[in-house]
C-alpha cells in the first residue's frame, strides 16, 4: 500500500465517525481564521480615521474588542475540538491495534517484551496523534493564514503582495533546508545521551563488582571520555538547531525592514495612508508563527510517517492459528487424544512423536524436567501453537477444525505465575468481563471454600490488586486462578502446580480446590511434588520431547523397573515433601 | 543546603562563563526596546507630513541596525550558553557519579538503577535549566520594568488603566498554577494506567488467550483510554482557558487602549507612533511577568530535584553536588593515571562480631567472627539464604555493618569500602557485571600492568571462550555487545579478580561458571603460581576438602567452623550438605585423589 492511500484510509477509518465534530472543528478554525484576517483591517480603519480627525472611533475600538474576544473563543474551541478529535481517532487506533496484537500467535508473543508493545501500541500512535491533531489542523490553518494574508496583500497593493509572497516563498525553503540539516545531528545526539545513560545505568547495577575490585578512577575515566563525546555531539546538535533561529530571526528583521521600507516609500508616494503602512507591517507579523507552524510540523510529519509505518507493520502481522468451524459440545469430561504430534520451533524438534489418549474423566499426572516439552504440549492443546505434525483430538475433533473460541471456553488452564492485573479482585475473576455476574462469582467463591478468605479482604470482591501480585501469596494467586477457571466450568482442566513451597493453610485450601476442580472432569496435572501425583490415574514422564513412560499409576508403582517406583522409592528415603525436578534430571541421564 | 546555596555554589564554579552570558542575553532581551520606539518613531514621522520623510528613512536604517545587533548578540550569546549549559549537566553528572563509585562508607542505592538514573538525567536538568533562568534573569526583568516605565512615560493614564489588569491576570495565573499542575498530573496517571495495562495484558497474553477474554480486556483498554482521554481534555480546556484570558486580557488591554485614545488622537496629545508603541510592548509585558512566576515554581523544583539527589548519595557532604574540581569537556582527553595503590601486605584478618541486618526484614548475618591467615584457603558453606553471601558483602563493606570490626594485621580497619579493595583484596560477585566494551577493558577494568592479562585469563580457563569469539579479546561484551553465558561471565568476571594482584581474593561461589574439572585445575593453578589467600563461597566437595578452615553459616550466623574432618563428625547439618554434594563429585573427571590443602 502507498504512503498516500494509507494516510486516506486511516483518515476514513478512524476520521468519518466523527465527521460532525470535523465539521465543526473546521468551521471553527475557518471563522477564527477570517478574524484574524479581518481585525488588522480595523486597525488600519482607526488609524487613518483618526489622523483624519473623523468620526466613529469608539465605534471601532469596541467592534476590535468585541472581534478579538471571539477570536479567542473560536481558537480556544478549535484546539479543544482538535484534542477530542485526535484522542477519539487514535483510541479508536490503539484499541484496533491491541485487539489485533493479542489476537496474534504465541509465537509471535515470545519473541516480545511488553515494555515493546507499550511503545509500538501507545508511542507509534501518539506519534500518529500528531498527524491527526496537529498536522492536519495547524498545518492547514497556519497555509490558509498565510495565503490569506498574502491574497489581501495583493488586494491591497501588488508591489507588497508581490515582495511578501517572495519573502514567503524564501523563508519557507530557508526554514525548510535549515530544519533538515539539523535532523541528522539531533538524531545522534539523541543516541549519544541513550549511551551515556546507559553507561550510568551499567555502572550503578554494577557498583559492588567496581567499588571491590577498586576500579572507580577507571570508570570515572571512562564516564569523561563518554561525557566528552557527549558534549561534543549535543554541541553540534544545539549549534546546528541554533542556525534555525538565527535564520528566522535575520529573515523576520529583513522581512521587517522590507514591509516598513515599501510603506515609507509608498506613503510617501502617496499611494497608502498611515492606516496601510500599519497594515502591512501587521500582516508581516502574522507570518512569523505559520512559517514557524509550517516547517516545523513538516518534520512532525517524519516522524508521524515513521510511526505510522510501524502501525501498518503491526496490523499486518497475521496471524498462522486460523480458526476452524466445527462446535465442541460441553461435557463434564473430554476425551483427549494425541496422535503422533510432532512440533518444531526454530529449526528444533520440542515434541518428537507424541501419542497417548485420555478418556473422559480421567487424570494424568506429567512428570519431566524443564525443557522436556510439558508446556509446549499443553499450549498445543489450547492451540497456543500448532502441531508441526500430527494431530490433537477432543472429543474426537481435530483441534485445528474446531472453533478456537468453543475450545478455550472448554478448556481451563492454571499456570505456575498467575498473571495478575492492576484492577480489583472482581475484575482479575472475570478478565473484566462485566456480563458475569456477581452471584455466580460468589457461588464459585462457595465452590472452592474461599469464602472466609474472601471476606477477610478489605472490600470483598471490589478490593484492588496490585499487578504484580503484592500483597497476595503465590497461592493465593493461584486459588484466584482456580476461580477464573471455575467461571468457565470446563470439561478440561490442566494444572500446573506451582514448584515453591506454600504455608500449610493455603496448600489445604489448594488441595481441597484441585479435588473439586477435578471431580469429574479430564485433567492433566503437570506434578512437581511427588505427593500431587497421588491423585492422578495416568502417570506419563516426558525427556527430551518423548514419552519414556506412561501407564497406569498403579501399574507403574508395582514395577520395580519403572521411573516412577524409582522416584518413590527415592521419596522412600528422603522423607516427604521431594520435589521432582532435581531426582528427574539424574533419571533422565 | 538551600537551593540558594546551592545555586550560588553553582554560579561560583563557572562565575567567568556565567557573566559573560548574563551580559549576552541582557543584550539581546533589551533590544526589542529598541524596536519599539523606533517603529513608533517612524510613525510619528511618517504622520508629521513629507518633510520628515529622510528621518523616516534615517530610522528604518537604525532598526535594521538594531535587528542586525540583536541577532549578533543571539550568536554569541547562544554559543557562550551552549557550552555553559551542556557543562553545567557534564559537571552534576560527574559529582553524583564519582561519589557514587569512589568515596567512602558502603553505597548501597536507595532506588533501583533505572530509577536512579533519573537523578542523572531529568533532576540534573532542571537544575541546568534553573541556571538558564538565572542567565536570563537580568535581562527580563530589566526589559520588563524599562517597558512599564516607557509606557508610564508614553501615557501614564492608559499605561496604569491597561497594565493592572494584566498584573491582576498573571496573579490569578499563579494561584491557579496548582491547579493546572493536578490536571497534568491527573493526565499522567491517566496515561500510566493506560501503558500498565497494555504491559499487563501483553504479559498475560497467554493467559488471556487461554480463558477466551481477548475481547472483554480489549473493551477495558477502551475504557482506559476514554478515560484518559477525557483528562487530556480536561487539562487542554483549562489550558486553553487560561491562554484564552491571558491573551484577550492583552486584547481588551489594546482595545482600551483605543478607545482611551480616540479622543486624545483627535487632540494630538497620543500619536499612531505612540499607538504602535503600547500595541508592541503590551504582549511581551505579560510574558515577563509570566517568566517571573515560572522561574518561581522552577525555584520550588530545584528543591526537590537536589533533595533527591541527596537522597542517592545518602551520607555525602553538602556541596557534593556542586564540588568544584574542573571538569575537561574539551582539548586533549587528560591521560589516566592509576590509583597510586600502597598496600600493607596480609598477615593476618580477623572479623570481630560483625553483625548487619537487611533494613525492614530479620534477614542479615550477626555475630560473625573468625580469622583467616596468608595462604588460608576459606570455604563458607551452608544453605541458599544462610547468609553466605551477606557475609562477603559486608566484610568488605559493601554493605555497612551495623556493629562489630575486622582488623588486618592486627589493625582495625576504618574504612572497610575502601581497604578492601586491590592491593589488599578483590572480588568476584555471585551474580557479576560486565559492562559494554571490550573484553580486554572488562577484565583489565583500569589495571595498567597489561601483562597480568593473558595470566588472569588462563587462570580463569577463559581460553577455550576466547578462541571462539570472534574479535577475542576486542570482542564488546556487555548488553550492547556479544551476549555471553552466565558461566563466560562469571570467568570473565574472575579473571578481572586475578588481573588486579591482590592479595585477598574473594570468590563468590564459582559452580555455575566451572566444572569441577576446570575448578580443580584453577585451584592448583592458582596455588602453583602465586602464594594466594582466599575467601571462597562453595559448596564443592573440592573446595572443601582443600579448605585449611571451613565456615558453616546457617540463619545468618556461623554454626560451626573448623577443618572440613571436624565439621563433619561435629554437624548434622555438615553431614546433609557433603552427601548432598555427592553425586556429582561422582561425575568429576576423577583424576586422583583429591589433593591436599595447599599448606
Amino acid at each position: 500500500m502507498k504512503g498516500r492511500a494509507l494516510y486516506i484510509q486511516l483518515l476514513t477509518r478512524y476520521l468519518v465517525p466523527q465527521a460532525g465534530k470535523a465539521g465543526l472543528l473546521a468551521f471553527c478554525l475557518f471563522a477564527s481564521i477570517g478574524l484574524q484576517l479581518y481585525i488588522p483591517q480595523l486597525v488600519r480603519a482607526f488609524i487613518d480615521l483618526a489622523s483624519s480627525g473623523g468620526q466613529g472611533l469608539n465605534r471601532i475600538a469596541l467592534t476590535f474588542l468585541a472581534l478579538a474576544l471571539a477570536n479567542q473563543l473560536l481558537s480556544a474551541a478549535s484546539t479543544y475540538l482538535s484534542a477530542d478529535v485526535g484522542w477519539r481517532a487514535t483510541n479508536l487506533l490503539r484499541a484496533d491495534l491491541f485487539r489485533h496484537v493479542l489476537g496474534l500467535d504465541m509465537a509471535w508473543h515470545k519473541d516480545r517484551t511488553p515494555g515493546e508493545m507499550i511503545e509500538r501500541i501507545d508511542g507509534d500512535v501518539t506519534s500518529v496523534s500528531n498527524f491527526f491533531s496537529q498536522f492536519v489542523v495547524r498545518v492547514s490553518a497556519a497555509l490558509f493564514l498565510t495565503a490569506g494574508v498574502l491574497a489581501l496583500l495583493w488586494r491591497e497593493q501588488w508591489r507588497v503582495g508581490l515582495a511578501l509572497t517572495v519573502f514567503t516563498f524564501v523563508a519557507a525553503s530557508v526554514l525548510h533546508r535549515r530544519r533538515e540539516i539539523a535532523v541528522a545531528p539531533t538524531r545522534e545526539e539523541r543516541e549519544m545521551s541513550a549511551q551515556l545513560f546507559g553507561f550510568i545505568e551499567e555502572r550503578l547495577t554494577g557498583l559492588d563488582d567496581i567499588r571491590a575490585n577498586g576500579a572507580g578512577r577507571y570508570v570515572m575515566h571512562r564516564f569523561l571520555d563518554i561525557q566528552r563525546q557527549w558534549f561534543a555531539k549535543a554541541l553540534r546538535a544545539w549549534w546546528l538547531r541554533s542556525a534555525i533561529w538565527l535564520s528566522m530571526g535575520i529573515l523576520f528583521a529583513s522581512g521587517y525592514v522590507l514591509t516598513l521600507g515599501l510603506g515609507i516609500g509608498l506613503y510617501l508616494g502617496g499611494a497608502a495612508t498611515l492606516g496601510t503602512v500599519y497594515l502591512f507591517f501587521n500582516y508581516m507579523s502574522m507570518l512569523e508563527a505559520p512559517l514557524d507552524q509550517i516547517t516545523q510540523q513538516l518534520q512532525e510529519f517524519q516522524r508521524a510517517a515513521a510511526g505510522l509505518r510501524r502501525v501498518r507493520e503491526l496490523l499486518g502481522a497475521e496471524r498462522t492459528v486460523r480458526d476452524g468451524s466445527r462446535l465442541l459440545a460441553a461435557r463434564r469430561g473430554h476425551r483427549v487424544e494425541f496422535e503422533n504430534v510432532r512440533f518444531r520451533y526454530r529449526e528444533q524438534e520440542v515434541l518428537k512423536g507424541i501419542r497417548f489418549r485420555l478418556e473422559p474423566g480421567e487424570t494424568l499426572g506429567l512428570l519431566g524436567r524443564t525443557g522436556s516439552g510439558k508446556t509446549t504440549l499443553i499450549r498445543l492443546l489450547f492451540r497456543l501453537y500448532d502441531a508441526t505434525e500430527g494431530r490433537v483430538l477432543v472429543d474426537g475433533i481435530d483441534l485445528k477444525e474446531m472453533r478456537i473460541e468453543d475450545l478455550r471456553q472448554r478448556v481451563g488452564l492454571v499456570t505456575q505465575d498467575v498473571q495478575l492485573f492492576h484492577g480489583t479482585v472482581r475484575e482479575n475473576l472475570t478478565f473484566f468481563d462485566s456480563r458475569i455476574p456477581g452471584g455466580r462469582i460468589l457461588e464459585v467463591v462457595d465452590q472452592l471454600g474461599i469464602r472466609s478468605w474472601l471476606e477477610k479482604l478489605p472490600e470483598g470482591l471490589d478490593t484492588p490488586l496490585q499487578a504484580s501480585g503484592s500483597g497476595l501469596s503465590a497461592g493465593e494467586s493461584q486459588l484466584l486462578a482456580f476461580a477464573r477457571i471455575f467461571l468457565k466450568d470446563p470439561g478440561l482442566v490442566i494444572l500446573d502446580e506451582p514448584s515453591s513451597r506454600l504455608d500449610p493453610a493455603t496448600e489445604r485450601l489448594l488441595n481441597n480446590a484441585v479435588d473439586r476442580l477435578l471431580e469429574g472432569r479430564t485433567g492433566i496435572l503437570i506434578a512437581h511434588r511427588l505427593e500431587t501425583v497421588e491423585r492422578v490415574d495416568k502417570i506419563m514422564v516426558l525427556a527430551d520431547g518423548q514419552i519414556v513412560e506412561f501407564g497406569s499409576r498403579e501399574a507403574l508403582a508395582g514395577n520395580p523397573a519403572s521411573r516412577y517406583s524409582a522416584l518413590l522409592r527415592l521419596s522412600a528415603d528422603r522423607g516427604p515433601g521431594l520435589t521432582l525436578d532435581e531426582p528427574l534430571e539424574r533419571l533422565s541421564e | 543546603m538551600t537551593t540558594w546555596q546551592y545555586m550560588r555554589r553553582l554560579v561560583a564554579w563557572k562565575r567567568v562563563e556565567f557573566l559573560w552570558n548574563a551580559l549576552a542575553w541582557g543584550v539581546f532581551h533589551l533590544i526589542p526596546l529598541a524596536y519599539g520606539l523606533l517603529v513608533k518613531g517612524i510613525f510619528d514621522a511618517l504622520s508629521k507630513g513629507e518633510s520628515a520623510g529622510a528621518n523616516a528613512w534615517t530610522l528604518l536604517a537604525i532598526l535594521a541596525t538594531a535587528y542586525a545587533s540583536r541577532q549578533a548578540a543571539f550568536l554569541c550569546g547562544f554559543r557562550l550558553f551552549s557550552r555553559y549549559y551542556l557543562s553545567v549537566e557534564a559537571f552534576l553528572r560527574r559529582n553524583l557519579l564519582d561519589y557514587l563509585m569512589r568515596a567512602r562508607g558502603s553505597r548501597v542505592l536507595p532506588e533501583s538503577p533505572s530509577e536512579s538514573v533519573s537523578r542523572f538525567r531529568d533532576d540534573v536538568n532542571d537544575i541546568a535549566a534553573y541556571s538558564e533562568s538565572w542567565i536570563d534573569f537580568g535581562g527580563f526583568v530589566l526589559y520588563g520594568v524599562a517597558a512599564i516605565g516607557l509606557l508610564l512615560y508614553t501615557d501614564a493614564l492608559i499605561a496604569t488603566l491597561v497594565s493592572t489588569p494584566l498584573l491582576g491576570m498573571t496573579l490569578v495565573m499563579r494561584r491557579l498554577s496548582p491547579v493546572i499542575r493536578s490536571y497534568r498530573r491527573r493526565m499522567r496517571e491517566a496515561t500510566a494506567r493506560v501503558t500498565g495495562f497494555i504491559g499487563e495484558a501483553f504479559a498475560a497474553a497467554q493467559a488471556v488467550k487461554v480463558a477466551g477474554q481477548e475481547e472483554s480486556v480489549t473493551a477495558h483498554f477502551r475504557t482506559l483510554g476514554d478515560e484518559r482521554r477525557k483528562r487530556a481534555l480536561a487539562d487542554v480546556l483549562l489550558t486553553e482557558m487560561i491562554r484564552g484570558v491571558n491573551n484577550g486580557l492583552v486584547y481588551v488591554g489594546i482595545g482600551l487602549v483605543l478607545t482611551l485614545a480616540a479622543a486624545k488622537l483627535r487632540s494630538g496629545t497620543f500619536t499612531v507612533g505612540d499607538l504602535a508603541l503600547f500595541i508592541q510592548l503590551l504582549p511581551r509585558v505579560t510574558s515577563v511577568l509570566t517568566f517571573v512566576g515560572d522561574v518561581m515554581a522552577q525555584h520550588r523544583r530545584v528543591k526537590v530535584a537536589t533533595d533527591r539527589m541527596e537522597r542517592l548519595l545518602v551520607d555525602a557532604p553538602p556541596g557534593q553536588i556542586m564540588d568544584p574540581r574542573p571538569i575537561e569537556l574539551t582539548g586533549p582527553m587528560p591521560r589516566y593515571v592509576p590509583e597510586a595503590r600502597e598496600g600493607e601486605p596480609l598477615e593476618t584478618v580477623e572479623v570481630r562480631n560483625l553483625t548487619f541486618r537487611y533494613p525492614a526484614s530479620e534477614a542479615g548475618v550477626s555475630n560473625i567472627n573468625f580469622q583467616l591467615r596468608r595462604g588460608d584457603f576459606v570455604v563458607i558453606t551452608g544453605r541458599i539464604g544462610s547468609g553466605k553471601t551477606t557475609l562477603l558483602r559486608v566484610l568488605q563493606g559493601l554493605l555497612p555493618n551495623n556493629s562489630g570490626e575486622v582488623l588486618w594485621n592486627g589493625r582495625v580497619v576504618e574504612d572497610p569500602a575502601t581497604f578492601f579493595t586491590p592491593p589488599h583484596s578483590s572480588y568476584t560477585a555471585q551474580v557479576p557485571r560486565l559492562f559494554s566494551e571490550s573484553l580486554r577493558d572488562n577484565v583489565l577494568f583500569g589495571e595498567p600492568a597489561e601483562d597480568r592479562l593473558a595470566p588472569a585469563m588462563d587462570l580463569a580457563a577463559m581460553g577455550p571462550d576466547l578462541a571462539a569469539l570472534e574479535n577475542g579479546l576486542d570482542t564488546l561484551v556487555g548488553t550492547r555487545g556479544v551476549k555471553l553465558s552466565g558461566g563466560q561471565i562469571q570467568r570473565a568476571s574472575a579473571a578481572r579478580m586475578f588481573a588486579r594482584g591482590a592479595d585477598l581474593l574473594i570468590f563468590d561461589d564459582l559452580s555455575s561458571a566451572l566444572d569441577v574439572a576446570t575448578e580443580q585445575q584453577l585451584w592448583e593453578s592458582l596455588f602453583r603460581e602465586r602464594e594466594a589467600t582466599c575467601l571462597v563461597v562453595s559448596h564443592r566437595r573440592l573446595a572443601l576438602r582443600r579448605a585449611t578452615k571451613v565456615l558453616l553459616m546457617s540463619q545468618g550466623s556461623i554454626a560451626g567452623q573448623g577443618r572440613l574432618g571436624e565439621l563433619i563428625e561435629s554437624s548434622a547439618e555438615m553431614r546433609r550438605l557433603w552427601e548432598e554434594e555427592e553425586e556429582e563429585e561422582g561425575r568429576g573427571p576423577g583424576n586422583g585423589a583429591p589433593s591436599t590443602p595447599a599448606r
